[in-house]
This record gives C-alpha cells, structure tokens and sequence, in this order.
C-alpha cells in the first residue's frame, strides 16, 4: 500500500516536474520567437527608414538650390550636391560658403537671416543665401540655410528695367516736341509760320508713331513663335522688302543694288516677319550711308542656308559694340539718333525673327568701311526655276 | 596622441580654409576695384575701403590662430612649414588687399577723369592677369604643386610687361592732352598697385615651394655668400666659418616628413 503510495506520488512528482519543464521550455519557445519578431520588425522599421533617407537625399540632390542643414550648435549634418560645389571652393565661391556657416550660426540662435553674396567672379555671379532655426512644438531641430543662384533673374530685372526706362524716353521726347509745338502754335497769328509749326507737329507724330509701330512689331515677334509659316520663294521677301525701303533710300540719294540666284530659293516662312527682318537691314544700312555710296543686297544660297546679304558703305560699327547692337534700344551713337531717326529696335526685330526661323544674324564691321548683315535662315527643299512659281 | 594629432590636422585644414577665403576676398576686390575705377563709382570704391577691415578682421584671427597651434603643439618639419607659410600667406593677403584699397582710394582722387580705349583696355586687362594670378597662387597652395607654384614668376612676366605698356599710355594720354597731371600720376600709381598683386601672388608661390619642399630661391643667394666667405677666409688665412647653419630644412628633416 505504502509502495503503491511512494509509486503514485513519484508518478503525480514526475509529472509535475515534467509540467514545470515543459512550461519552460514553451516559455523559452515563446520569448524566442517574438525576439525574432521584434528583430524582424525592427529590420523593417530600419529598412524603411534607410529607404525614406535616400528617397529624401536623391529628392535633395536634384533640385538646383543649395540646402544645408545644421545640428542646433551650427555644426553642419548634410549638405545636398548643390550645396558641395561650395565647401571645395578655392576663389570668390569660398565666400559663399563662409556666408552659409556665419548664417547656420546666426539661425543657431534663433534667427531667421539672409544675404546676398555678389561674386565678381569671372563669371559673375550673385548668390542668395538664407537661413532658419527649425523648431516644432517647441523642440528646436537645428537650423537649415537655402543657397540660390540669383544671377539670371537680376539680369532679367535689370534688363526689364532699362526696357521701362527707354521706352519712357522714348516717348517722352517726341511727346515734350508736341506739347511745346501745339503751344506756339495756339499763340500763331501768321498762318505761314502756322503752316511750318504744323508740320513740324505732323512731323513728330510721324517719329511717335513709328516707335510705337516698331514695338508693336517687336512684340507681336517675340511672342509669337509658332507663326503662320508657308514655302515662300525669298525673291518675293526681298522685293517686298525692297518696295518699302525705297522711299527713304530716294529721299536720301542711296543707291541699293540687288543680287538675286538663278533659282528661287524657297524657304518655309512667316512673310510678314521675314520681309519686315529683311526691311530693317536695308533701311539701317540706308540710313548709316551718306548719298550715292550703294547699298548691295546679295541673296546666295550657303549649303542648307539661304543668305541675304546687305552690305553698306557707311560709318561702320566699332568692334566693341558689335556685340551688343542687337539688344533692344541699343545705340551705337546717341548724338545720331535724332538725326538719322533711329531708336534702336530694328536689330531686336530682326535677331527675333531669325531666331524663330531656326537661323542666325551676323555682322562684320570696319569703322569708316560699311558693314555687312547677314539674315540666314534654313532652306526648305524645293528648289525651282524663276517664273516656275507665280 | 592619435586623437591631438587628429585635432591638430583640423585646426591645419581650417587654417588653410581661412586663408583660401581670405584670397577670395582679394580676388573679387580686385575686379571691384577696376570696375569703380572705370566708372567712376565712389560708393562701389567706399564699399571696398570699409569692406577691407573685413579682411583685416580675418588676417588678425588667422595669425592668433597660426600663434596658438605653434605654441601648443610644437609642430616639426612639413607641418611647422604648413604653419610659417601661412603666417606668410596671410601677410601677402592682407597687403593685397590693401593695394586693392589703394586702387579704390585713387578711384576718388581722379573722379571724373575719362580713359581712352587704350588706357581703359589696358586698366582692365591688368586686373584680370593679376587676379588670374592670385588664382593659380591659390590653386598651387590648396594642391600643394610646387611645379605650378614655381612657373607663377614666369606667368607674372606678362603683368609687368602690361604694367610698362600701361605706363607708356599713361604718358600718352597726357601728352594728347586728354587726362591731366594728377590723373597721369594716380593712374601710373595704380598700374603699379595692379603689378604688385602680381607680385604678391609671386611671394606665395615662393612660399608654396617652401611648404612643399622645403627651398626656397633665397638658399642659393645664402649659399653664394656662404662660399664667398669661406674663399675669403681661405685667402686670408682665418680659421673656418662657424657660422649658424642657415638652411631651415636640411636632410634629417626631411626625413621626418612622415611623421
């Protein structure tokens, strides 16, 4: 009885020894495997985070702006690839990156600042750089500085506003003529000086008009790139051309002489633009040459490109303005604008238009020689006889 | 020590940064100074003669700073010459940029005076070589090319030759009759300032060959007068020179380079 008692307790003993270590060892299981599910979750979590970084680094990469940011002491984190170009800068981009670091530390204390870094360079260049304290809720992360190339955008300010400023006097002078002739004029009692003071007045409304046709022109141009383009024969351009710069080419005693191919050279053009490019250049070489020294116009086909060339033999154009005399309102001489009439748009007009037919302008120039503009535009490829085409 | 020569190596390379902006600083006054020259623009040239303390400011915090790595860490061989051509570096800065100043100074003295296209071609072609030359000074500094830092008193022949040309015209112009004396002068006097840019440029690269190689053209002046004094003691029957070795490197020097 006694042993049966001793074999029930050892069994009842053995089992709960057993139970207990089993227990364990489905512990031991268990907590391994929710390690290994944290390990896991943590591997994803981690994953993740090195993906969002790289997305975010790539993303900071492209954008053409410099971004640097700061830990809240200044001390620089990460630089996008903008933004390196400047801590291996020897010369005047140093500076900038001088500046970056004064504002990182600024923006350490809490302030928002920016400056401007103008380099001279060359190339000249201005940079704008700013920077900020980064805090949310009240928990400061750091500070971060923007760098941004300004260059190009003051350059289009600056030209704008030396647009406004030409235009404006411009108008103003042949606008000041007519207020002060239409006062004499109201205070003439002789009709003979009446009659001379209106003409003068017609006279100026003409120069007024003119400007303002010019930049109508230039603008009409300049905005309409995708004109109304059809195969037209340059013949037609240049007669059409011809029949309007002839009036003054008379008027002051120019002679203009025209060399024309054999073939009609037809390219694929807006006529009006074309005509109005080719009207310019004959009416400024007209216009820079004294009477009875000819201006020849030379049509020529140059491989692909057909080429109108109009040649003067008038003041020339010194090397240095050479470059510039195709920007709007450029003069060569002031003292001969009022003279000669001029304001300066023609040669905007006609680099416009041979832009927007794929073709080029140039000029050679000798003081005291003439010059010569060549219009080259793209030849389409029909090519026919003269009087084939009507 | 690991962890000091890590430390001293920073404050090296911060050195050398500083010293870089400083040449930045002298590089864009340069063009600045001839843009206010040739258009008579008094407030770009007062920008330049206040923004010049700026430079100054830099040039003192550097020299405190070469002062504070010599004293405490006792720099030996290529690291001391790293150091001592920087003191010299930050000099020839600062006293280009002064010459800069000195232009912009001149700028309002002759105000009002027109250049003709010689003169002003001249004027503007001097500021580019010079700055061109403080470029490659620089350049040859940050790579440490002893070559390129040795061709600059070569490359400089061109500004001194532009430098005569420019004086010529100078007195060209006053013989016409288009500037006036105190113009010809000053204008003169600015040729010279952009020359001795130029000059200073030299010097760096001068210094750059030193930091690099430990010689510079001075040890063959040193050396000439060495021999000469030793044939004269010859000749004069005297005991041998026991003069202080000059050379500042010699050979067990530069042995320790790597350190």
């Amino acid at each position: 009885m006694i042993v049966a008692l001793v074999v029930v307790a050892a069994v009842v003993g053995l089992v709960l020894v057993g139970a207990v270590a089993w227990r364990e060892h489905r512990h031991f299981v268990d907590a391994e495997e929710s390690r290994r599910r944290d390990d896991e979750l943590h591997r994803r979590h981690e994953d993740e985070v090195a993906e969002s970084e790289a997305r975010l680094r790539l993303s900071l990469d492209a954008i053409t702006q410099g971004v640097v940011m700061a830990d809240d002491t200044g001390n620089v984190l990460y630089r996008n690839s903008y933004a390196r170009q400047f801590t291996e800068a020897r010369h005047g981009e140093a500076l900038v990156e001088a500046a970056v670091a004064e504002l990182l530390a600024e923006a350490a204390r809490g302030r928002a600042v920016e400056r401007e870094v103008e380099l001279f360079g060359p190339p000249r260049r201005c940079m704008f750089v700013s920077a900020m304290p980064l805090a949310l809720e009240g928990r400061d992360y750091g500070s971060v500085a923007l760098i941004d190339d300004i260059t190009e955008p003051q350059r289009l300010d600056a030209m704008r506003r030396d647009f406004v400023a030409n235009i404006s006097h411009e108008l103003r002078t042949p606008m000041g003529a007519l207020s002060l002739l239409a006062e004499t004029l109201a205070g003439e009692r002789d009709p003979e000086v009446a009659s001379r003071l209106a003409m003068r007045v017609q006279a100026e409304a003409i120069r007024l008009s003119d400007i303002l046709d010019d930049l109508l022109e230039l603008s009409r141009i300049e905005s309409d790139e995708s004109s109304e383009r059809a195969p037209i024969a340059i013949q037609h351009v240049i007669s059409d051309a011809l029949s309007r710069a002839k009036p003054s080419a008379e008027e002051k005693e120019v002679p203009i002489e025209t060399v024309l191919p054999a073939l009609d050279l037809v390219v694929h053009a807006d006529r009006r633009q074309l005509t109005s490019a080719v009207f310019n250049l004959l009416d400024n070489a007209v216009k820079y040459s004294e009477a009875a020294r000819p201006v020849k116009v030379t049509t020529r086909l140059e491989g692909d490109w057909v080429e109108v060339e109009v040649r003067d033999q008038g003041y020339g154009i010194p090397l240095g303005h050479q470059e510039r005399i195709f920007e709007r309102f450029y003069q060569v001489d002031r003292s001969r604008e009022r003279t000669d009439g001029g304001v300066g748009l023609g040669l905007a007009i006609v680099r416009h238009v041979a832009t927007n037919h794929g073709g080029e302008v140039r000029v050679e120039s000798t003081v005291g020689e003439g010059s010569a503009f060549t219009l080259a535009v793209p030849m389409s490829e029909i090519l026919q006889p003269v009087g084939a085409r009507s | 020590m690991g962890e000091l020569r890590k430390s001293f190596h920073e404050e090296l390379d911060e050195i050398q940064a500083g010293i870089v902006r400083m040449a930045a600083l002298v590089t864009e006054a340069v063009p600045r100074a001839t843009e206010a020259l040739l258009e008579s623009n008094l407030e770009l040239a007062q920008q330049l003669i206040t923004g010049d303390d700026q430079l100054d400011d830099l040039s003192v915090y550097l020299e405190e700073r070469c002062h504070h790595v010599l004293a405490l860490q006792a720099p030996m061989a290529s690291d001391l010459r790293a150091l001592s051509s920087a003191l010299r570096l930050n000099a020839e800065l600062e006293r280009s940029g002064d010459l800069a100043v000195n232009i912009a100074k001149a700028t309002r003295r002759i105000y009002g005076t027109r250049y003709d296209a010689t003169l002003r071609g001249l004027l503007v072609r001097m500021s580019e070589e010079a700055c061109r030359l403080m470029r490659l000074a620089i350049d040859s500094y940050v790579d440490g090319n002893a070559g390129l830092a040795a061709a600059l008193d070569d490359i400089d022949d061109q500004l001194d030759g532009l430098n005569r040309d420019c004086v010529q015209a100078v007195f060209q112009a006053h013989n016409d009759g288009s500037i006036d004396l105190q113009a010809a002068v000053q204008l003169c006097l600015i040729s010279r300032y952009y020359e001795r840019i130029g000059d200073h440029a030299v010097n760096i690269g001068e210094r750059v060959v030193y930091m690099v190689t430990g010689w510079l053209p001075e040890h063959t002046g040193s050396a000439r007068l060495k021999i000469r004094e030793h044939q004269h003691l010859d000749e004069t029957g005297g005991g041998a020179h026991e003069g202080p070795e000059i050379y500042l490197t010699d050979e067990t020097d530069e042995e320790t380079d790597e350190d």
